[in-house]
């Protein structure tokens, strides 16, 4: 599959539950190393949007295509879909049952055949890269939210995804974890990951992103570089939603 | 090889090597049922063996015509719906010759006569059928006895409690639940001199003759050797003997029981052998049902939580049927009910039976708690594994299971202690496990509180240990 510039590509996405409708019609292109802000107040649909790319929620109608792969078509293996695609959840998700390189090596020696003493060394390498190298025998239950959040970072790196989604991995966490959880992330950026992040940090967004996407009511409403988002914005709810970030 | 994987193989060669001795051991001709607790017509003494009337008959009769059969003891009602339901080739019980019994049976000559009698406790001031009325009568399922308490209840105007064993009517009469038994004379008296604490004040009612039974149309063979070799032994001399030696000796000249060995201990050691038969194969049924119920509960489990709506519904159907059905039902309808259906003279053994019917009653229960086990996992995780790439199965196997089978472990020990005392149940279609040896030892001496609390302090040794075995895992695998 060739890299085509075009990492992510959705196209008029609902996504219904019963006789509620909480996407209503997105549509969104991500280029590669593109880094995608979404913002937006609580129930806008922001998770759910996310979480329609790698088929956690499978939408109602719409196309979605991601690192090539159409998801719609039938024929589509979602496993190797997900296999490429790094996935952050706001509660982090480790498996409590495994310690921090057990958590790590998991899917690179169940689906890429990787030698146990190989998938060990990619995980220690990743550790350190967020900072944890002491922490490789650890079990989840005795880390920090910080700690575990970054792990389950290293944990999605290990399968060498090509686009990383972030589900608020901040929300969660005491106040003064949230700064290292987010200069792992910005370390990311500047090496050129793609990455939908869907977060509330406004100052995050403002220094990483190439774009910022405002979501309201299952529609994107507004959508451009953060200088233009924060300072200019046009969309009378997203002027009313960041007059109530910032007065908080 | 995985632990689980050798766990598995152990388990099958154990079951088929099982399968192994049981077909060896039915290389008899014939598999002939008889009563368990029927004096002097068959009872169980020291060591297990059988004795009595009707089991001497069969064997003198078939040395005789040379034939070979297995016994199998039952209860009476047991034996009875086997042979309609074809599962085994013959009864000899002190079965009643009866109109009723002749339209679905093939009797032989009869070989004894006898009449119902009614016995009080010793100290009743019952004197006739006239004091019985708004008392409470004792019968036994199946028996002459019961048919004639039955016929005279109206014009007596007494209450009917029905029994599956004698013994045990007995009991309920000399403890004073009933006023009164109608039993057969032979066996009453028999009872009575071997020291069961009842009076017969009755003379002998309805006198009917006893006689070996075959499924109508079937073992004409059978039936005509049996015919042949009653009237050889009438000719010879052997039967009188054989009855003499039964209605005219005392119980303990035959089992070679004596009174210094009616203690607690003495007993104990006297029926340590047969304890420990009975006791094996509780353990036996015990293992291989937990094997098999924790196999079918994991099932249950996994096709209860996966996705789609055909697996939890299969799941969640098997679960309804099996937990919503008396074990004891369960195993009667196993043992009974499907060769009746089957017909052909289809057979299951009641081991077995007992087996498959307690895989599919605790593998119901097993199966509820492990999916309440898997779905208590939180849902993240299996979206975690799934965001990996992981397969569904793959998911299920490397981060749920371990983590489900975790908050299981208590509900499963439970299970376990909850099967192995379940075993008891499979009395009912014969399986001599702990209880009904404690019933047939009972049947032989009246000993009843001595035998049953024997029988319950093994049983809570067995529990105590199977509890500390299981918490020595479960602080293993914490």
């Amino acid at each position: 599959m060739a890299d085509t510039a075009i990492k992510v590509h959705v196209q008029d996405l609902h996504k219904s539950y019963g006789n509620t409708e909480v996407l209503k019609g997105l549509n969104l292109d991500v280029k590669n190393n593109e880094v995608v802000c979404m913002i937006g107040p609580s129930g806008s649909g922001k998770s759910t949007f996310l979480r329609c790319l790698t088929d956690l929620e499978v939408p109602s109608k719409g196309q979605i295509v991601i690192n090539g792969y159409d998801l719609s078509d039938a024929k589509t293996n979602i496993d190797l879909v997900r296999e490429n695609i790094g996935m952050v959840f706001q509660h982090f998700n480790l498996f409590p049952n495994m310690n921090v390189l057990q958590n790590i090596t998991l899917a690179p020696i169940q689906l890429k055949k990787m030698t146990p003493a190989k998938a060990e060394k990619t995980a220690r390498d990743l550790l350190d890269q967020v900072g944890l190298a002491d922490k490789a025998t650890a079990l989840p239950t005795a880390l920090s939210g910080g700690q575990q959040q970054r792990v389950a970072i290293a944990r999605a790196l290990a399968m060498h995804p090509k686009i990383m989604l972030f589900d608020e991995p901040t929300s969660a966490l005491d106040p003064e974890m949230v700064g290292d959880v987010l200069d792992v992330m910005k370390q990311l950026a500047r090496d050129g990951m793609t990455m939908i992040v869907v977060t509330h940090e406004m100052g995050f967004a403002k220094e990483v992103a190439d774009r910022v996407v405002f979501m309201a009511d299952g529609l994107i409403r507004e959508s451009g570089a953060p200088k233009d988002i924060f300072e200019h914005p046009q969309n009378p709810r997203l002027q009313d939603f960041l007059n109530k970030v910032i007065n908080v | 090889m995985k632990k689980w994987q050798v766990a598995v193989v152990l388990c099958l060669a154990a079951i088929g090597s099982w399968f192994g001795l049981t077909a060896h051991a039915q290389a008899a001709e014939y598999t002939i049922a008889t009563d368990t607790t029927f004096a002097p017509f068959e009872f169980q003494v020291k060591g297990g063996q059988y004795k009595g009337i009707d089991i001497d008959l069969l064997k003198a009769i078939a040395k005789k015509e040379h034939f070979t059969y297995q016994l199998k003891a039952l209860s009476f009602n047991a034996a009875v719906q086997q042979l309609s339901a074809n599962q085994v080739d013959g009864v000899i019980a002190g079965m009643n010759i009866t109109p009723a019994r002749e339209v679905t049976f093939d009797f032989s000559k009869p070989y004894y006569t006898s009449g119902v009698v009614m016995a009080v406790a010793k100290d009743s001031t019952v004197k006739n059928f006239n004091d019985l009325k708004g008392k409470t009568v004792a019968l036994k399922t199946g028996t002459a006895g019961a048919a004639y308490g039955k016929s005279i209840q109206n014009k007596y105007g007494f209450k009917i409690k029905y029994f599956n064993d004698s013994n045990t009517m007995y009991n309920d009469v000399k403890v004073g639940n009933s006023s009164a038994c109608f039993e057969d004379y032979p066996v009453m008296s028999y009872g009575i001199k071997n020291g069961i604490p009842l009076k017969i004040i009755s003379k002998q009612h309805n006198a009917g003759d006893y006689g070996f039974a075959v499924k109508k149309g079937k073992n004409a063979a059978l039936l005509k050797k049996f015919n042949a070799g009653l009237a050889a032994i009438k000719a010879d001399g052997t039967y009188q003997k054989i009855i003499n030696k039964y209605l005219h000796s005392k119980e303990s000249k035959i089992t070679g029981e004596t009174a210094s060995s009616r203690t607690f201990f003495g007993l104990f050691s006297q029926n340590l052998g047969t304890l420990g038969k009975g006791l094996w194969m509780t353990i036996e049924l015990t293992v291989i049902s937990i094997i098999l119920a924790t196999l079918l509960g994991l099932l249950l489990g996994v096709l209860g939580v996966m996705p789609g709506k055909i697996g939890p519904a299969i799941s969640s159907t098997i679960i309804y049927i099996f937990r919503g059905m008396p074990l004891m039902v369960l195993a009667f309808f196993i043992y009974i009910g499907i060769p009746d259906l089957i017909g052909h003279g289809f057979k299951i053994p009641a081991f077995i039976a007992g087996m498959i019917t307690l895989m599919l009653n605790e593998g119901a229960y097993t199966g509820a708690f492990v999916k309440g086990g898997f779905q208590a996992v939180d849902a993240g995780q299996m979206e975690a594994a799934r965001s990996l790439g992981l397969p569904y199965w793959k998911a299920m196997r490397k981060v749920v299971m371990p983590q489900g089978i975790r908050i299981m472990i208590p509900s499963f020990i439970n299970q376990f202690i909850i099967t192995l005392k379940d075993t008891s149940i499979l009395s009912v279609i014969g399986i001599v496990e702990l209880t009904q040896t404690g019933t047939l030892i009972i049947a032989r001496n009246f000993e009843g509180f001595k035998i049953w609390l024997m029988i319950a302090i093994i049983y809570l040794i067995i529990i105590t240990l199977l509890t500390w075995l299981s918490n020595w895992v479960q602080r293993r695998i914490n």
